[in-house]
């Protein structure tokens, strides 16, 4: 009896003396980056329980409740987060590294953040300091050679970006969703770049799935700065520079053209001496050095409970053509605050934009018209209404003045854009969260142009001013509602389960007004005078469910999987709702205990396999129309008339697309090489394709919408880096290069070849053409084969008696051999799509000095250059390139110099209005995308004042390799259409610039 | 605390169950009607019938290429250094299948052909409409108004390309070629039907098909068909007609519709033009005036210019030489203005006229790119030369009745007459006739080839017989219509 109670004590000794041992302590340290400066803001989390902290602006924290066996997680957005065992130390201080690529880093995924190390899908990331490297306007440009797989095309001033992932895989818009602290978005112009915390970019469906019918063309995600803990900080950035195009084209000066103009058949001597004989250099008249300038201001505070951030920044930049610049006017406010268990918050962007766009006359470019114009013709002319020289009939052309169609009047676009969110998260339980958020995205554009009258000569003249107003507004409110549920189970199992609800409603509309004034040039407002007027209105649902479940083995073997089921207002009745889904399997092999001593830090081995979606074709397309607007003047009214509008499918529904992805992950000796290597196969179905209905069926369109084409997208990617951290002198290189071949699997059925359009000129034929078998939109066209230098050559061709065609003109290969040119001859005459796509980026420092440069390039694409059609064509008399004065010269049938390569000038139309591969040329090119220097000033000196301030000069675009003989290789797409990849349309060439910065934190 | 906490879960709550609403992914389109809930009142029958006008009007037709094409064609122009590329081709025959204007004409065609289906399509609608909603004299007018321009569109293509797809019912599927028997069958019809129930012109808004223009394509349409009796039958029934006084009545803008006009293609840029250089064959939108005078004008681009040829045709005294070119010495701008050498210039140098006819000049300095002029695409002195073409052709025909007919247009042209009274002469003075009297408005070209006139016609142009009577089916419709078979000879 006794016996058994002095067990019994004993063992409740034990037992508490077991208690005391573990019993909870306080652990206490500071936390530092790289260079021991203090982090504040890091988290430190104690694994599997909600227990935790976060660091002050010294870098401190202190965590209560600890075991000897807790384990003690430190991390912060984008370093190498440490996991630590509580042991028995009671003062934990940790160093938190950053890395070009490493597996613990936190990275932003789809609906939540996730450790690098349990990634199983595509994801490429782009952090703040990299973003802060190179002054940029638009966020889109920072992923420019950095995230591989992605490419990035810039436009005008204030104009977006094209963005561009893993290459082609529809027809219709290619745009990537865009998505800002959990508000999806059509692009970033509103968003100030300073105010990026990091971008990633999903690439594969694993990724991507959660977005559904969103995904399909992949997902950038971006984070904004939020507050971090501790005293405010205040920093203030600038810069300052110049951009400005310097290539030209080569075209005739005076004395050339009126020697070419005698040689077509027009005198124009005493015209050129009408004006004094000058040489007015046209482009150089429409090319300028813009200004730019960048203003940022922000602050950022926190405590324990709440955090903060504001940020203003001033953006103005002029462009480097007459007439066109950008400014941006940008607000932002971001808070949090946690009550307990509940944290609300909020992240608010306001932008006000005014953008000066490149206007254009007659539906041409300006640099057209500066190609065309007659070098003899002065700019002004102060006699004439307007103030400025054009073409008269004794000109024998009509090209425009290119200053005039810039300078005068003006067009403006005054641009509102916000964007926000507000949300509560609320910890139910233990590793159990939901999270309610509400967002905006909200936007109005008012475009104002104005045109007074004008006579600059008789071929172009407004004998009464014009006023045009577009005036748009559109929003988009989304709810989303998720629970989260993390556990951890015998310490091994993790398992991370969510699911949501989202419901996004957008709704806009569009009014269009113009009116012509004839009394007088001074009111630029509308009038009721000639009036035209209509308004169209949107409205777009869309609803989601989502679920997806994490599991991981110690974090050695991984398992996602997820699902969505979306409905869209877009499509019809029968095909409204589609479900997607992926699954990714991932190993960790360097985590294994038989590579404990290898060289590898990392070794992960990935494989995905996942469907999304894509719903971005244009509304109510689904429903067959009526079109209201045809009129007709009856009995001195307008009649109005409806009839039948586009042929509508009800069976309308989304694209969808299959992607496979394998990846392979590593890191050397300590994460001081590291590097990936992925291939991706997609399949993409049910493609909407614009079937072209025949011409003569009379369908207002000319194509009907239907899901019914197929294209497969595969290639490779490949990135290395190289960390060298050690010392004084560190450096860094990255190095990416991508592959993405493309290929229409199939077409409607009983189609095995469209050619699609529009051609990029008036009077050239259309030579984009999808064919099964082929990469999309290749070009189309004949085969040339020299200059028919006698009749007997064109007769060899022909057969006798054939007049069109003569000596002089462009030989065409006749494949066929049946005497006839026609489409039978057409043969692939280029691919628009590049071999491969690669980037090199270097990042130095040495004591106070930072260097960054970065190359980018693209190999093996061919371009179609259009603009050849002002240059060469030789269609009328017109300014043109300087090789037309080398072109074949006809004598009594037969060409005088032989070795031209240009045909005669006035030839046959097939000339120019052939697609052929004279327009097609190598368009590879690589380019010094940018180069920086900088110099930073800190330490006990500069205390009172600043606490670090940084000086650097950077050139953008500073050398491009290149055999184009266009202005730039980087050629602008009209619109995110897939249809006008690789031709040049004359548009905004890429400037260089030159810019000085100065960034301050106080 | 507590309190934020419930606050919370309910407006999650109530998110949570916005969120499941799923009506709102029913929308219909705002800004379009349906057709299944069309034709319930005239205004909508009215409607429907008007958009089947309004390609006529487009850049693929009256609105910019078809003058140029038929013009240049017919060598009653010449080109100057100016005229673009796509125009210059029909002066010497060069162009191909991939020409734009040849694809714009032929959409702008089938696409008012298939507006017009879209009326006839919906008959047995209209019909059902109770009577007072619609009576059945005005539905049958709007049915009559369908078929009229059904024929229209049909005849502008039957006479470029010969053999044609029918297309009697709205359709997305390509059909293949009839041949051009079956075409004029359908025209024939539809112009029968029209005859009989279109409003006559005195009962009929300016603008709309009348019966008198129906029976006038008819008797054109038997006319080109060598059926001089039908023909004659038909345009004896245009009646009421007379033929101005003063030639340049019929093409100033405020004189339209005046008594010598059957029927006109109109414009007018008072009710807008905000749209007129959009697309070259939609038809929707404001674009309602030409670029004819635009382009023609010795004052505006000039991008051609009469042919010698032409200018010589005319007799010395015939008042319509005034009035259908500008030479140095004209007046224009309602008197203020006198035409110099130098307004005919060119870098070519100075041309020896330039075109009167459809230009604004008479009454301002410019034409801005926008003329109100209608074309008269009908006039009362085509109907006189065209029964004087029956008479003189037909069995039994009188060739003093064909004589009398080509008086009337010459008496109103200042000239005297004297034909002899035999088929060949009167032949010849028809020929001559409809060159200087119809001048400019794209008969001439027809008429050759209907004559069979080109080897001495368009001699040295680069006709080459056997291949340019007809067009080219246009690449848009072969590389889209796998049903459309072979283009025409030589193509």
């Amino acid at each position: 009896m006794i016996m058994k109670f002095k067990f019994a004590i004993i063992a409740l000794v034990m037992i508490c003396t077991h208690n005391v041992m573990a019993q909870s302590k306080t652990i206490q340290g500071v936390v530092t980056d790289a260079t021991g400066q203090p982090l504040p803001g890091a988290s430190i989390n104690v694994q599997g329980t909600t227990n935790s902290a976060s660091t002050d602006f010294d870098g401190k924290y202190s965590l209560r409740d600890i075991k000897s066996t807790d384990k003690i997680v430190y991390s912060f957005v984008g370093l190498v987060s440490q996991t630590i065992t509580a042991g028995n130390q009671t003062a934990i201080n940790v160093k938190l590294i950053e890395s070009t690529q490493n597996l613990s880093e936190v990275v932003v995924v789809a609906y939540g953040t996730q450790k690098r190390a349990k990634v199983t899908g595509a994801i490429a990331v782009v952090g703040a300091k990299e973003i802060a490297a190179v002054p940029i306007t638009n966020a889109e440009s920072a992923l420019q050679g950095r995230a591989v797989g992605v490419t990035v095309i810039n436009g005008a001033p204030g104009s977006s970006p094209t963005v561009n992932i893993r290459g082609l895989s529809t027809f219709n818009n290619s745009t990537p969703l865009y998505v800002i602290d959990g508000v999806t978005t059509g692009n970033l112009s509103g968003l100030s770049p300073n105010d990026i915390e990091s971008i990633s970019v999903l690439k594969d469906a694993s990724t991507t799935a959660l977005y559904g019918a969103k995904g399909f063309n992949g997902v950038i995600i971006v984070t904004t700065k939020k507050g971090k803990k501790g005293a405010g900080v205040l920093t203030f950035n600038t810069y300052l520079g110049s951009q400005s195009v310097s290539k030209r084209y080569d075209v005739m000066d005076t004395t050339q053209y009126l020697k070419y103009a005698k040689d077509l058949g027009s005198d124009l001597t005493a015209r050129a001496a009408e004006f004094g004989n000058i040489n007015t250099d046209w482009q150089d008249q429409i090319f300028q050095s813009g200004l730019m300038q960048d203003y940022n201001l922000s602050f950022s505070n926190g405590t324990d409970t709440s955090s903060s951030r504001y940020s203003a920044e001033i953006l103005k930049q002029e462009g480097s053509i007459i007439g066109t610049g950008f400014e941006r006017y940008s607000f932002r406010a971001n808070n949090t605050q946690t009550i307990g268990k509940l944290t609300v918050g909020s992240n608010m962007g306001i932008s006000f934009s005014k953008t000066n766009p490149e206007r254009s006359g007659g539906g041409r470019t300006l640099l057209e018209h500066a190609i065309k114009m007659a070098p003899y013709l002065p700019v002004y002319n102060e006699s004439s209404l307007g103030g400025y020289q054009g073409p008269s009939t004794i000109d024998g052309q009509d090209a425009e003045n290119p200053v005039r169609v810039a300078n005068l009047g003006y067009q403006y676009i005054n641009g509102l854009s916000i964007i926000g969110n507000i949300f509560g998260e609320y910890n139910i339980y233990k590793g159990l969260k939901f999270r309610s958020q509400v967002s905006l995205d909200y936007y109005t554009s008012k475009d104002h142009t104005f045109v007074p009258s004008y006579k600059d000569g008789s071929a172009h003249s407004q004998g009464y001013s014009t006023t045009t107003e577009n005036n748009q507004w559109g929003q988009t409110i989304m709810f989303t509602n998720s629970l989260t549920y993390k556990t951890t189970i015998a310490d091994k199992h993790n398992i991370e389960a969510i699911g949501i609800i989202e419901k996004t409603s957008g709704k806009g509309q569009n009014i269009s007004a113009g009116s012509r004034y004839y009394i007088s040039d001074e009111i630029d407002q509308l009038r009721l005078q000639d009036p035209s007027l209509g308004s169209t209105s949107y409205e777009q649902n869309n609803l989601g469910y989502i679920a997806r479940v994490n599991y991981d083995y110690d974090e050695k073997y991984l398992f996602a999987v997820s699902a969505r089921r979306d409905g869209s207002g877009r499509f019809g009745d029968n095909k409204r709702w589609a479900n997607f889904y992926s699954v990714a399997l991932g190993w960790n092999i360097a985590k294994e205990d038989f590579m404990k001593n290898s060289v590898f830090s990392t070794l992960k081995l990935r494989a995905s396999n996942g469907t999304t979606g894509n719903d971005l074709i244009p509304n109510y397309q689904y429903s067959a129309t009526l079109v209201s607007s045809y009129f007709y003047p009856i009995a001195g009214a307008a009649a109005a008339g409806v009839s039948t509008g586009n042929a509508a499918d009800p069976n309308l529904k989304w694209e969808a697309k299959n992607d496979r992805n394998f990846g392979l992950d590593f890191g050397l000796y300590d994460e001081k090489f590291t590097g990936s290597i992925e291939y991706f196969n997609n399949e993409a179905t049910d493609i909407l394709f614009a079937v072209p209905l025949p011409a003569s069926v009379g369908s207002a369109g000319g194509s009907q919408f239907q899901n019914i084409a197929d294209i497969s997208t595969k290639g490779f990617e490949v990135s290395l880096g190289y960390n060298d951290r050690e010392g004084d002198f560190t450096w860094s290189a990255t190095a990416n290069l991508g592959t993405s071949k493309n290929e229409v699997v199939d077409l409607a059925p009983g189609v095995t070849s469209v050619l699609a359009g529009p051609s990029p000129r008036a009077g050239l034929e259309n030579f984009s053409r999808l064919e099964v078998g082929q990469p999309a939109f290749y070009f189309y066209g004949l085969e040339t084969n020299g200059i028919y230098k006698n009749q007997a050559e064109v007769d060899a061709v022909f057969g006798p008696g054939q007049t069109a065609i003569q000596p002089g003109d462009i030989r065409f290969v006749d494949q066929d051999g049946n005497k006839l040119i026609n489409a039978d001859d057409k043969v692939n005459i280029g691919n628009p799509y590049p071999d491969f796509t690669y980037g090199l980026n270097l990042t130095a420092a040495y004591k106070k000095f930072d260097f960054n440069c970065f190359i980018t390039g693209v190999q093996g694409i061919n371009i179609f250059n259009a603009t050849k059609f002002e240059l060469q064509a030789m269609q009328r008399l017109f300014n043109a390139s300087t090789d037309v004065i080398g072109r074949s010269i006809v004598a009594n049938g037969v060409v005088t110099n032989p070795s031209a390569t240009l045909p005669r000038a006035l030839g046959a139309s097939q000339n120019w209005a052939s697609a052929s591969d004279r327009y097609v040329e190598d368009g590879s090119y690589a380019r010094l995308k940018n180069i920086t220097v900088g110099y930073t000033l800190s330490g006990t000196a500069f205390d009172k004042y600043f606490s670090k301030l940084r000086m650097y000069v950077s050139a953008q675009n500073l050398i491009t390799i290149t055999n184009y003989s266009g202005l730039d290789p980087e050629v602008a797409r009209a619109d995110g259409n897939a249809n006008s990849a690789g031709i040049d349309l004359g548009r905004y060439p890429q400037p260089k610039s030159v810019i000085f910065g100065l960034d301050v934190t106080f | 605390m507590k309190n934020i906490k419930y606050i919370v879960i309910l407006l999650s709550g109530i998110f949570a169950i916005n969120s499941c609403d799923t009506k709102d992914l029913d929308l219909t389109n705002p800004n379009e009607l349906s057709p299944e809930t069309y034709f319930k009142t005239e205004a909508q029958v009215q409607a429907s019938v008007n958009a089947a006008y309004a390609h006529l009007q487009t850049r693929g037709l009256y609105g910019r290429h078809i003058f140029f094409s038929l013009d240049n064609m017919s060598q009653e122009n010449k080109g100057n250094p100016q005229l673009e590329g796509n125009k210059r081709p029909f002066l010497n025959f060069t162009f191909d299948a991939g020409n734009d204007i040849i694809q714009y004409y032929w959409e702008s065609c089938f696409l008012g052909i298939s507006r017009a289906n879209f009326v006839l399509d919906n008959e047995a609608k209209i019909n059902e409409l109770p009577n007072s909603v619609l009576t059945q004299e005005k539905k049958n007018k709007f049915l009559g108004e369908a078929h009229f321009l059904r024929a229209y569109y049909y005849f502008l293509l039957v006479n470029r390309w010969g053999d044609l797809p029918i297309y009697t019912k709205q359709t997305i599927v390509g059909a293949a070629r009839s041949p051009k028997a079956d075409v004029y069958k359908l025209i024939t019809e539809d112009l029968e039907f029209a005859s009989k129930n279109l409003l006559a012109d005195s009962a009929e808004q300016n603008g709309r098909a009348t019966k008198e223009a129906a029976y006038a394509y008819l008797g054109k349409v038997n006319l080109y068909l060598k059926k001089y009796d039908e023909a004659l039958a038909a345009l004896n029934q245009v009646t009421g007609y007379s033929l101005e006084t003063d030639f340049y009545n019929n093409f100033m803008d405020e004189t339209e519709h005046g008594p010598e006009s059957v029927f006109e293609v109109e414009y007018d840029e008072k009710l807008g033009v905000g749209d007129k250089w959009g697309s070259d064959t939609g038809g929707t939108g404001s674009a309602e005036a030409t670029f004819r005078g635009q382009e023609y004008g010795n004052l505006g681009w000039y991008n051609v210019y009469p042919h010698d040829n032409l200018l010589d045709e005319y007799e010395s005294g015939d008042k319509r030489f005034a009035e259908t070119f500008y030479v140095p010495g004209s007046v224009y701008n309602k008197g203020a203005s006198v035409m110099t050498a130098s307004n005919f210039s060119t870098s070519e140098g100075n041309r020896r006229a330039g075109w009167k006819k459809y230009q604004n000049y008479y009454k301002r300095t410019d034409e801005n790119q926008d003329s109100s002029i209608n074309f008269k695409v009908m006039r009362y002195s085509d109907v006189l030369l065209m029964k004087a073409e029956c008479e003189n052709q037909r069995t039994g025909g009188s060739q003093a009745a064909a004589i009398a007919y080509i008086k009337q247009v010459r008496d109103r042209a200042g000239l005297t007459t004297s034909i002899a009274a035999n088929k060949d002469a009167v032949f010849k003075a028809i020929v001559h006739e409809r060159k200087v009297e119809l001048a400019g408005e794209q008969v001439r070209f027809d008429d050759i080839m209907r004559w069979g006139l080109a080897s001495t016609e368009l001699a040295g142009t680069g006709f080459v017989a056997g291949k340019h009577e007809l067009w080219p089916i246009p690449n848009r419709e072969t590389s889209s219509n796998p049903n459309i078979g072979p283009n025409n000879p030589n193509w």
